[in-house]
């Protein structure tokens, strides 16, 4: 009997379930796709945050103190300590190899122009360049890849021409250069002829200096195979109590937190490894990309939960709502299966399993038409798919159900109130 | 032509009537419509009213990255200083509401106990607000008066075995200056100021003897997009002997990442702006397709169907506006749980958050009237009042 009236009641009142499972789909999907959005901000937006740069710096572990101002080091280079250039694809094979976005290596130099007088600071660097490493074909290092904020006025020089250079804007402005003009650089005896293939803008200390391919830089400075410092760009996740722990002395930590610590991408924990790679580094985040890319995710994703449960509760009273109207509008069948006697209790089965129905068929097909909402949002905003997560699906019906069961309760329980008599008589 | 008058009087008077009636009797259905489009209005208003004022909130929060504005000597001057005045003048252009914080530096190279080190004299209070990623141990020194304190960078520290509360001899050959300082914070920036010591600039004009004097300033102002260069030109007009420019390292990420937390709030505005509009909907066709009888027994007693439809409209538009109106203060109550809750600032109110809310929600509201009572108005009366 009461499968019987459930059955009747879908069938029959087709049109009302329909409504209602249509609002149940839209908050639904509203809430799969907000959820699904809100657990990927954060990886999504923290590669957008590489635009700041790299955020960890490789040196040499014994390094001397730098005594350099404005970009000019005021240190020989003879005599200081330096990294090895071929152990640099070491830092791809950490446990977070995926996470290491690209890196530059640099060697900084001072050279005087066409015979003046001044030592101009000239760096050594890679721009673009294809690097073999185990697992990823396509591996790029180079100011290119991790400093997007670089402007070339003219052409980037290739990693491989000997002949090419840029000069910083401000340095442009001072001599007089531009693209295309020939300058001679001396470095102690060396000596060699270049051709300015574009003005560099970065706003910073690199805008008064002459930028090479490195190895132009390490033969002229007699350096070959030796670079100065590394910045290596790294997705990372934001610092927190367990990362600033281990920052105080990894010591602190017992086996279990050192193993969550080493197992996780925060920036501590990647120069770790990158120490751990390569013998005789020093790898320091830089704190300004690092530290301010935690502050500024961490914002975003709060705001990206905090509107999704304002969404949430919207949709859920959306949904209580309706199963109010579809509920109250039914008075005289329900005064009428009083009459023949139902018991209130068997009134209430009957509603909610209804309402049970309707909020898993709902829920499910929410999530689907919220997945794809979602990746809609991801491609337009990101450019990426967004990662569905699978907590989101059972999440998602165990709310539907529980909203429609909730919004059908007080409705039930007036309807349940009436005397059959008033209802079948229309007075109510 | 006096019957027809009185006629559409009467009909005026009974549309008034119905109206008045419906309202007053079917109280909870009122209640019920008056509640779904108050909820939909109010978080249509919270959410568009965080996004006009999500671009002001965030370049606020991406200050955490520091400085954003440079200010130094021309290029080319004979000179890699300038007056500290002339700085501070330019500084003052900056609206007082805009600018986070400011700091003049001046460089130049000492010996500690154990060797050389780069000399930075900084305003510690401008300091630590253009740089709040600074990691330091130990106390920031927080007056820029104290000619007895100094921090140091962690490298520095390290290779000269310093640790806080240690003190340290400055000494300058060249001005004769030799003074033991106490170190008040080691800073970690994995940067060059790692390898630097940090006083104040009165003192590091001092030892440097350089009075009144600074290489350049680091400023960090909130900006929205390009305002940040016509404030650029603008110093550069006031004082031609200085060069002012936007860190592009900063700024150029500042825009890109504000232009991407922008479009994701729009999108997802947009979508619970449709989802909302479309659940208050589902809900209006409900309460008006159960009331077919009533709109049969109007037909039965002479109503026209466009009466019918006027009179259906008017209901939901007077519950509507009611609802919007409510709605839109829930909605920026919300807005300000909202703004406290994420920034822990208000959001302000915007006069385009008005027709963004009260247009959908109406529209809305007439659609989910009008669909039910068109397809109610063309069934026969008498089918309706059997129940069939």
């Amino acid at each position: 009997m009461f499968f019987l009236m459930l059955r009747q009641s879908f069938v029959k009142g087709w049109r009302r379930k329909v409504l209602a499972t249509a609002t149940i789909v839209l908050a639904a999907s509203l809430i799969t796709a907000l959820m699904n959005i809100s657990i990927d901000v954060g990886d999504k937006m923290s590669k957008e945050m590489k635009s700041y740069g790299a955020n960890i710096n490789l040196v040499p572990k014994s390094e001397n103190i730098s005594l350099e101002i404005g970009g000019v080091d005021y240190n020989p280079l003879e005599g200081q300590f330096l990294i090895e250039e071929k152990s640099l694809p070491k830092i791809k094979e950490i446990f977070w190899a995926n996470n290491i976005v690209g890196y530059a290596p640099f060697l900084k130099t001072g050279a005087e122009i066409g015979g003046k007088p001044g030592r101009i600071p000239l760096i050594g660097t890679n721009f673009d360049k294809p690097v073999a490493v185990a697992g990823d074909e396509e591996f790029r290092i180079g100011v290119k890849v991790i400093n997007p904020y670089w402007q070339v006025n003219g052409a980037w020089p290739a990693d491989d021409e000997g002949d090419s250079i840029l000069v910083g804007a401000l340095l442009a402005k001072e001599r007089g250069l531009k693209v295309g003009d020939r300058i001679d650089l001396r470095i102690g005896g060396r000596s060699g002829s270049f051709t300015v293939k574009g003005i560099l803008s970065t706003g910073g200390s690199e805008e008064s200096a002459l930028v090479a391919p490195l190895a132009v830089v390490q033969k002229m400075a007699a350096m070959e195979g030796k670079v100065q410092s590394v910045s290596v760009s790294a997705l990372t996740v934001p610092e927190d109590k367990l990362s600033r722990k281990a920052r105080r002395s990894s010591e602190a930590l017992d086996s279990l937190e050192y193993d969550r610590w080493y197992c996780t991408a925060y920036v501590s924990a990647i120069t770790h490894q990158i120490e751990e790679a390569i013998p005789n580094i020093a790898a320091r985040p830089i704190w300004q990309v690092a530290a301010s890319e935690g502050a500024v995710i961490n914002k975003i994703q709060l705001l990206m939960i905090v509107v999704t449960i304002a969404a949430f509760i919207a949709s859920g009273l959306g949904i209580s709502s309706l199963m109010v109207t579809t509920i109250m509008e039914r008075s005289r069948e329900i005064g009428l299966t009083k009459a023949l006697g139902a018991a209130d209790s068997e009134v209430y089965l009957l509603f909610l399993s209804e309402a049970a129905l309707v909020g898993v068929v709902g829920g499910l097909l929410g999530c689907a038409v919220g997945a794809l909402l979602s990746q809609v949002i991801g491609l337009s905003i990101f450019g990426a798919l967004i990662s569905f997560n699978w907590v989101v699906i059972p999440v998602n019906v165990t709310i539907s159900v529980l909203i429609a069961l909730t919004g059908s309760l007080m409705p039930s329980r007036l309807i349940t109130r009436l005397y059959p008599a008033e209802v079948l008589h229309g007075r109510r | 032509m006096a019957d027809v008058k009185k006629e559409s009087v009467t009909r005026g008077r009974m549309f008034l009537l119905v109206l008045f009636k419906s309202l007053k009797i079917r109280k909870n259905r009122v209640a019920i419509t008056f509640f779904s489009i108050m909820i939909g209005a109010s978080v249509i208003t919270a959410l568009s009213s965080v996004y006009f004022d999500i671009s002001a909130k965030m370049s606020r929060e991406l200050r955490a990255y520091g400085a954003n504005f440079f200010i130094g000597p021309k290029a080319g001057a004979e000179s890699r200083t300038t007056d500290a005045g002339a700085i501070r003048e330019a500084v003052a252009l900056v609206p007082a509401d805009k600018l986070i914080g400011a700091s003049p530096y001046i460089y130049g190279v000492v010996r500690l106990d154990l060797g050389d080190a780069v000399l930075a004299g900084v305003d510690f209070v401008g300091l630590r607000k253009l740089s709040p990623y600074w990691q330091v141990e130990g106390k920031w020194i927080s007056v820029d008066f104290d000619g007895e304190s100094c921090m140091i960078g962690k490298t520095l520290a390290k290779n000269m075995e310093l640790k806080v509360g240690d003190s340290v001899n400055v000494i300058k050959n060249e001005t004769g200056f030799q003074k033991s300082l106490t170190i008040k914070g080691i800073a970690e920036t994995g940067q060059a100021e790692d390898e630097q010591i940090f006083v104040n600039l009165e003192l590091a004009g001092e030892i440097l003897g350089q009075q009144g004097k600074a290489n350049h300033a680091m400023l960090s102002i909130v900006s929205e997009g390009t305002d940040i260069d016509s404030l650029a030109r603008n110093m550069e007009g006031k004082f031609p002997g200085l060069d002012a420019k936007p860190i592009r390292k900063v700024s150029h990420s500042d825009g890109k990442i504000l232009d991407k937390i922008k479009g994701l709030m729009a999108i997802v505005a947009v979508i619970i702006l449709t989802v909302t509009t479309l659940c208050v909907m589902t809900t209006l066709i409900a309460i008006v397709s159960e009331r077919t009888r009533e709109i049969g027994l109007m037909k039965a007693i002479g109503a026209d169907d466009r009466d019918i439809v006027r009179q259906f409209l008017s209901e939901t538009l007077t519950i509507g506006l009611a609802g919007v109106a409510a709605g839109m203060l829930l909605g920026f109550l919300l807005a300000q749980a909202l703004g406290q809750a994420v920034f822990g600032s208000f959001i302000t109110f915007r006069m385009m958050v008005l027709p963004v809310t009260l247009v959908p929600s109406i529209a809305a509201a007439l659609l989910a009237a009008a669909l039910p009572v068109r397809m109610a108005v063309r069934v026969v009366p008498a089918q309706v009042l059997k129940e069939e």
